[in-house]
């Protein structure tokens, strides 16, 4: 009894925030923010809206947030996933659905550009900052970036390239990197998806 | 595929003992937690609250079943039912209430009588 797996249910809604250092299987619906150091698995027909930041993400349904995943993602043949992904380890099966960005060079700075859009944890931004400041500005070369969905791709460079002298000069400062990154992000998921959520 | 369905409704819902969940939880299904909850619950079956578990939240379901700690105002459609060991702070609302021995509880009880 003790060592039951942590399971969010078919028929069952979370709203809010989940944290943890164990494994969660989500096979309903889950709303908010998933913070956990083991896996997440996002089974087929759970629809998770939420900013996720795991070890190891497993999806076969829908997923729409951005996605932080310190060692793996895989994306089985039905899933459905939206919103930008920094992991070091991507994996895709044929027939997976995925739009956004993928990252899979600098988590740390992908982690930063999530905490500071949640309000709830100030402390991150500052120590992203100190953290990235050996480091160039993020966009200054465009780092492995892969978008899936074609037509995609301008939106998310465009705004990036009047904003790049401010992020060399301002380097000690807050870097404009994770606004920016905000900024794209926040419009990003597509109307198919938030009317497939809506609808259920 | 019916029998692999009922099997994954069998398998409920179940909030492990590090997990902390801020917000709500609402469902059509049993509920076992064994970690920490706060927000609020409401579910149309059974929440049992683990020995080990805190919650602090308005409880909402048709039996509630406490063991560990709970901290909020409890409606209990059919039994509520504190086990030895179990604390609580809050309203008890059920037609039918259990305190065990051992069993610490502080708050009002309503059992519509």
């Amino acid at each position: 009894m003790a060592d039951m797996q942590t399971v969010i249910g078919v028929e069952t809604r979370v709203s809010g925030e989940i944290r943890g250092g164990e494994d969660l299987v989500v096979k309903g619906r889950v709303d908010g923010k998933i913070q956990l150091t083991h896996a997440l698995t996002v089974d087929k027909g759970a629809i998770v809206q939420a900013d996720v930041d795991v070890k190891n993400l497993v999806v076969s349904g829908t997923l729409v947030g951005n996605i932080v995943a310190s060692e793996s993602v895989r994306l089985h043949a039905s899933a459905r996933v939206v919103g930008d992904l920094a992991s070091p380890r991507v994996m895709m099966e044929s027939g997976a659905a995925y739009r956004g960005r993928v990252d899979m060079g600098d988590i740390e700075a992908a982690r930063a550009a999530v905490a500071s859009r949640a309000v709830a944890r100030p402390a991150a931004s500052s120590l992203a900052t100190a953290r990235e400041r050996p480091a160039p500005p993020r966009m200054g070369a465009p780092p492995r970036t892969v978008v899936v969905a074609t037509k995609a791709a301008p939106r998310f460079v465009a705004p990036t390239v009047g904003e790049r002298p401010a992020a060399v000069s301002a380097a000690p400062s807050a870097p404009p990197a994770f606004p920016r990154v905000a900024g794209a992000v926040g419009g990003m998921a597509p109307a198919w998806a938030k009317k497939k959520v809506r609808r259920r | 595929m019916a029998k692999e369905k009922e099997t994954k409704s069998m398998a409920n819902t179940v909030i492990g003992s590090s997990i902390v969940v801020d917000g709500e939880i609402t469902g059509e299904e049993p509920l076992t937690i064994l970690g920490t909850v706060k927000g609020r619950i409401a579910t149309a079956q059974s929440v049992v609250v683990e020995a080990g578990a805190t919650v602090e939240a308005d409880v909402e379901g048709q039996t509630v079943t406490l063991s560990g700690k709970l901290t909020g105002n409890v409606t209990a459609r059919e039994k509520l039912e504190l086990r030895p060991e179990s604390k609580m702070v809050g309203n008890a609302k059920a037609p039918r209430i259990v305190f065990a021995d051992g069993a610490t509880f502080k708050g009002n009880v309503d059992m519509d009588v």
